[in-house]
């Protein structure tokens, strides 16, 4: 059996929507023993812990035209905070795996803009390790034709007292793909658990494709979880309301699409970073009419 | 001068305005009642131009232009305003957001410059004041969490910013307990203007007490069957729809 054979393909439950054999058939691929596949495929692992008490921003872009495989690993320390951004509107195979470790009274707060590639996934494990720790975890995929973006995450409360709060949104024109998996893992131990998770897809045309595998399992009996999810159209009735205002159709649309999509920002990313999200998500919207 | 002339419009195949003639001079208003059923929001959403309101036949004319080819934003952009019976919330798009979109929109569509942020937000403060809205309630978005009252005098806004030549007024009367009628109700007399013909839709009188029409037209079964002075309201209160069903039926 050859390397390539080894990457996971549409019947690893974990890849049921993303088949990077299949992706990567052409590329020479070595994989080494153990782990996760994409840190397999990465050069390394990059660390980085957030001491005790401190506050840290750490903006990622991936941007480049070739495979981009990384893998990283975060400690945030008690008390600290880590607010982590990417930025994904690389054209080929970014490939991204993260294991955020959150300790007492620490907060991750994760927003994702994948715009997709051949295959993009954006994978992150949280782990909820200590008392009162919170997770925001956000994400926005804007899918064209010919993209695929896939964001999956596992998050699983250890301790108890942990709140996470997970949204995502997304839209895909004909011949896109988005792809939503998000586990959130509540252990025996972890009471006074608050989670809540929420993926909405928007399926901008006829031949979008919105694949959403959200899952809660719960293992603590004194808690608070809730999820919701949806893929749909636009709202024609609100639609309908814009442009009897005078707002030509077009504009209608990306005004109603760019509303649906700015709720999963998170709040308190600095001015200019969440000036640059939102023109981002302005300029996809009105690259071309949908 | 609004003028719709002989209009059918079926919905999903059925047939549901059957034939429906009625001019509103500028300046007037008209008030248009009916029971359940008579197809008076699907005139006013065939008017307005919603998809799936299919007009058959007739004409529709704003100042003499017709207005039926048009699309929605073109219709809105000639002077035409539909208040909504139910206004749709938006998450996420603040309403001063959408207003300026609007007004841009359409001044953009006439050959007008665009109207920047700092006049456009005076322009719509003093707006607000003279209707006497809270201005803090463009800062929310779109009608979210917004009372029912709150909406219709967010709609009253609306015109007020949009300056239509015709504003129809899609049951403003739903929803709203007395006080807020009051209040909406004084909205929309504020709104009126020698230039601008106004169409209140209502199966209640109730609201003719507040906005006083100059001609009642009875509309049953996708027709005007009547048409009088304000006294019609009152025998309509009096005495019901059941002589003109049983006439249509």
């Amino acid at each position: 059996m050859s390397a390539v054979a080894q990457l996971p393909n549409r019947r690893d439950e974990a890849w049921k929507y993303s088949d990077l054999r299949a992706a990567l058939a052409d590329d020479q691929v070595v994989l080494s023993e153990g782990r996760d596949v994409i840190e397999r495929l990465a050069p390394g692992v990059q660390r980085m812990v957030i001491p005790a008490g401190e506050t840290r921003l750490f903006v990622e872009r991936m941007d480049s035209p070739y495979r981009d495989a990384r893998s990283f690993e975060f400690t945030i320390e008690p008390g600290a905070t880590l607010t982590r951004v990417i930025v994904q509107d690389s054209t080929a195979f970014p490939l991204s795996m993260a294991r955020v470790h959150v300790a007492a009274g620490a907060r991750f707060t994760q927003f994702v803009l994948a715009e997709g590639a051949k295959l993009a996934r954006i994978e992150t494990h949280v782990g909820v390790e200590g008392e009162g720790a919170q997770v925001e975890l956000n994400g926005v995929y804007l899918c064209d034709a010919g993209r695929h973006a896939d964001l999956t995450s596992v998050i699983t409360h250890k301790t108890g007292g942990g709140v996470t709060r997970q949204l995502t949104k997304g839209v895909a024109r004909k011949g896109g793909r988005g792809v939503f998996q998000g586990k959130i893992v509540v252990e025996h131990g972890a009471q006074k658990t608050d989670a809540r998770q929420y993926h909405h897809g928007l399926l901008l045309e006829d031949g979008a494709e919105i694949f959403a595998k959200p899952e809660l399992m719960i293992y603590a009996d004194d808690v608070q979880c809730a999820h919701g999810n949806t893929a749909g159209g636009l709202d024609e009735s609100a639609l309908f309301y814009m442009r009897s205002r005078g707002v030509p159709e077009a504009e209608a649309r990306a005004l109603l699409v760019e509303a649906f999509l700015v709720e999963a920002i998170p709040d308190g990313l600095p001015a200019e970073l969440h000036a640059e999200l939102l023109s981002r998500i302005q300029s996809w919207l009105r690259r071309r009419p949908s | 001068m609004f003028e719709i002339v002989d209009l059918h419009v079926a919905v999903n195949g059925a047939e549901i305005i059957k034939g429906l003639s009625l001019s509103v001079p500028a300046g007037e208003t008209h008030a248009i009642m009916g029971p359940n059923g008579a197809g008076k929001s699907t005139l006013a959403y065939a008017l307005a131009g919603r998809d799936g309101y299919d007009v058959k036949g007739g004409a529709a004319t704003l100042g003499g232009e017709d207005i039926l080819a048009l699309a929605p934003e073109e219709r809105a952009a000639k002077g035409l305003f539909l208040s909504f019976q139910y206004p749709v919330e938006i998450p996420g798009l603040p309403a001063l957001t959408f207003l300026r979109a609007a007004l841009n929109a359409q001044r953009t569509a006439r050959g007008e410059a665009e109207v920047s942020a700092p006049d456009f937000l005076r322009f719509v403060r003093a707006k607000a004041a003279a209707l006497k809205i809270d201005p803090e309630m463009l800062k929310r978005p779109l009608n979210v969490g917004f009372s029912g009252g709150e909406k219709k005098r967010f709609e009253a806004l609306q015109m007020a910013v949009l300056e239509p030549r015709f504003a129809i007024l899609d049951e403003t009367d739903s929803g709203l307990d007395i006080d807020a009628l009051r209040i909406v109700a004084d909205n929309v007399n504020a709104l009126r203007s020698p230039e601008r013909g106004l169409l209140v839709i209502t199966h209640y009188q109730r609201l003719l007490d507040y906005i006083k029409p100059d001609r009642v037209h009875v509309m049953v079964a996708g027709r005007i069957v009547a048409s009088g002075g304000p006294e019609l309201a009152l025998q309509l209160e009096r005495e019901g729809y059941d002589k003109y069903l049983k006439a249509a039926a």
